[in-house]
């Protein structure tokens, strides 16, 4: 799939680990790991939502398009 | 009270009867037929290879359907082991059809069966659409986080 998830890379810069990430966006490790290894096939807003504001940036800074 | 597992027991037990009905033609289908028609009695041999190579894909059919039975049991409904098993029981209906169209030359009345057997089929193959569909949704919808 064209669209990468640099959840991961985001992490690491905020210093965040999963278990802590997951607690505060309030989905469980599995769905979070689904997320981190780009294996989700879709993202809900609400999620999205939540991941920028428990990690303070944008959408655009987790989500990137590359052909 | 009627429950859905209930309804699937019975089922299941319908189709073992139905694989009780099989074994007992296939055992006794030289007497089925001489009981049957004994005016075509010099025609037994050609009845008994489309009863007993029907029953090949008849008995594979009721495998599979108790087996999708046994997984719908299991609250197991939208999986691909389903969608495999709803294909094989439509190709089973197909060549069933098949076996008594090349049977029709020495017994018309086949016709009947084979076209009830691949309408069967063809019922059978757009619920397996439907199911494979279905899976796929579910696989989405499982991978929306």
């Amino acid at each position: 799939m064209p669209i990468i998830v640099n959840l991961d890379v985001v992490m690491a810069k905020r210093k965040m680990s999963s278990g802590e990430l997951a607690e505060k966006i309030d989905i469980n490790q599995a769905n979070l790991s689904i997320l981190k290894t780009g294996k989700a096939k879709a993202i809900r807003f609400s999620t999205l939502e939540a991941i920028c504001k428990a990690l303070e940036c944008q959408p655009g800074d987790i989500l990137e398009f590359r052909e | 009270m009627w429950s859905g597992r209930k309804s699937i027991s019975l089922s299941k037990f319908c189709v073992l009867v139905f694989a009780v009905m099989l074994i007992g033609t296939v055992l006794s289908a030289p007497w089925l037929i001489r009981w049957f028609r004994p005016d075509l009695a010099e025609k037994k041999a050609l009845f008994l290879s489309t009863i007993y190579s029907g029953s090949i894909p008849a008995a594979i059919l009721l495998y599979c359907l108790y087996r999708l039975l046994h997984q719908i049991e299991l609250e197991q409904v939208f999986i691909t082991e389903n969608v495999a098993y709803l294909r094989r029981i439509s190709w089973c209906c197909f060549a069933g059809s098949v076996i008594c169209l090349a049977s029709i030359p020495y017994y018309f009345p086949w016709c009947f069966v084979a076209v009830a057997a691949a309408f069967m089929g063809l019922i059978v193959r757009v619920i397996k659409n439907v199911i494979a569909q279905a899976v796929e949704l579910k696989n989405e919808s499982e991978l929306t986080i």
